[in-house]
């Protein structure tokens, strides 16, 4: 089994796993946690069948679970969710251009400032869906392979893309147009040509971008894109995000890395599966009791971090 | 019988508790009563004065060792307040150290920050270290611009003197032609005269 994504609810008590079945499970974090949690804590409440296929990527609104991989996101209540035979409250497909072949849905992102959605994923666009009346606005063309993850720089409404090309793009969502490309593949410090050009994962803090997959795992100044520093990780990585003062990256291997800024691994904490996929940091302010980093990827467990220096335990799904 | 406010078992717990061996107060004092009663059916003066000595040290045996009880209570009491005042203290104390952890944390998270700008600061440097110094470039660039002054003041000043050469050759080469023409036309003029002075002594005059 491989677990693709996670997301966790807005009052941060439960944590939502997506794995290649479509199946998406739902585990207590505050039962896990507790100080008189036994071995059925560490199961899911629940697990419905979500998808036909593989659940690759899910987020969190703050009532509904978005949850897509094959061509559609469907919206689940959280309210709801525990109970058995839980039904999506809606499903929408993107307006694709051929209709033969419906492309997977790779990535999700939440733009809270127009309260919409974005998603992208095998036909190289990035389609922007309003929430409100689910009805599709923009289609951002310019990627020539299809896209892996996206990130979004909260200041400007700028939305980062990166995909199999191998190059990230900037898009100005007041514009709908591409701001800035940088290729990555292109710049010598960080390509490595033997592992391919794509990019599997982005994260973004304003100013700064760190993505990572064929080439090196690289930070990059936006604005004058420009690599300033590579972090010596042979093993490509597969999920990235910036956390306080670190940067934390997983991919194949089974330890999360800690890197600072400077490119120092500060960190290597191993995990219990072989290869790890995403990351999720519960930040919920609603639940400062759960405050954990899950980590999930080729296997059924899902790992908990109570204090970032060493694994807790697992939930298993 | 048993006293209307004490239920029975109480009591026999409470006195089991405090003398179950029976080697103590509670012993002296039934010894005592029964002192006592037997004084009272004593023969002889001796035999009752020495029991009444004896009656009045046990008498005392037992005072003692209610005063000695009564201020180990008393102690007992002012330990309970004592214990009662560390306590709120240690109570104070821990308020303290849990407001302390609290500013430690955002001190902590602010350290982070600092650390982070510090490191996105290094690592924009680094960049632009690699890249040449801007005084050095401006230097360069005015030098460059200073050698192409004075170069193209060079071709200038070539190109004038070619001009000039140009012009004197213009002139030297018309004074050669005309000088030529003149020549020619010197040439011609004799020819003509040579052609008319022949043709006058063929021609006899009649």
């Amino acid at each position: 089994m491989t677990i693709f994504s996670q997301s966790v609810s807005p009052c941060g008590k439960f944590l939502a796993a997506g794995n290649n079945y479509g199946q998406i499970a739902i585990f207590s974090l505050s039962a896990a946690l507790s100080s008189e949690a036994k071995e059925e804590s560490k199961k899911p409440v629940v697990t419905f069948q979500a998808h036909d296929g593989p659940v690759y990527s899910m987020v969190s609104t703050d009532r509904h679970l978005l949850s897509a991989g094959d061509g559609e996101v469907k919206a689940w209540l959280w309210a709801e969710i525990l109970k058995k035979g839980c039904k999506e409250m809606w499903r929408r497909q993107p307006p694709y251009r051929t209709s033969l072949e419906v492309p997977e849905i790779n990535a999700l992102l939440l733009v809270p400032k127009e309260n919409s959605l974005i998603l992208a994923g095998g036909d190289c666009q990035l389609h922007t869906m309003d929430l409100e009346t689910g009805a599709f606005t923009r289609a951002l063309r310019g990627h020539t392979d299809y896209i892996h993850c996206l990130a979004l720089r909260e200041r400007s409404p700028e939305v980062l893309s990166g995909g199999e090309d191998g190059a990230v793009r900037l898009w100005d969502l007041r514009t709908a147009k591409e701001a800035q490309t940088i290729e990555v593949y292109k710049h010598e410090e960080c390509s490595r040509p033997h592992n391919g050009r794509w990019i599997g994962c982005l994260a973004t803090d304003s100013d700064w971008m760190v993505c990572g997959g064929g080439p090196a795992l690289t930070l990059w100044h936006l604005r004058s894109s420009t690599p300033t520093t590579i972090f010596p990780m042979r093993a490509p990585q597969k999920h990235v995000t910036f956390y306080q003062d670190l940067i934390l990256s997983a991919g194949q291997g089974h330890c999360i890395n800690h890197w600072q800024l400077s490119g120092e691994l500060k960190a290597q904490v191993p995990g219990s599966s072989p290869g790890l996929l995403s990351l999720s940091l519960n930040q919920q302010p609603a639940a400062p009791e759960c405050k954990v980093l899950t980590a999930a990827g080729n296997s059924c467990r899902v790992d908990v971090f109570t204090n970032l220096g060493y694994r807790a335990f697992s939930l298993s799904f | 019988f048993s006293l209307p406010f004490f239920p029975a078992d109480e009591v026999i717990r409470k006195r089991l508790l405090i003398d179950g061996d029976g080697a103590g107060d509670d012993r002296r004092i039934n010894l005592l009563v029964k002192s006592f009663i037997k004084w009272c059916n004593s023969g002889s003066q001796e035999e009752g004065y020495s029991q009444y000595q004896r009656m009045l040290s046990t008498l005392s045996q037992c005072e003692f060792s209610m005063g000695k009880t009564l201020l180990v209570y008393d102690m007992n009491l002012r330990e309970m307040e004592n214990y009662e005042k560390i306590y709120k203290e240690i109570e104070g104390s821990i308020a303290g150290a849990h407001e302390k952890i609290a500013e430690c944390k955002k001190q902590i998270l602010q350290a982070k920050r600092i650390r982070k700008n510090r490191q996105e600061y290094d690592a924009l440097a680094k960049v632009i270290q690699h890249h040449p110094d801007r005084h050095e470039t401006l230097k360069e660039l005015e030098a460059l611009g200073k050698e192409l002054e004075h170069l193209s003041h060079i071709k200038e000043s070539v190109e004038d003197k070619l001009e000039l050469r140009r012009k004197q050759f213009h002139v030297l080469l018309s004074t050669i032609h005309e000088l030529q023409q003149t020549l020619e036309n010197d040439e011609k003029l004799s020819e003509v005269e040579e052609a008319q002075e022949t043709s006058l002594e063929m021609d006899p005059k009649p």
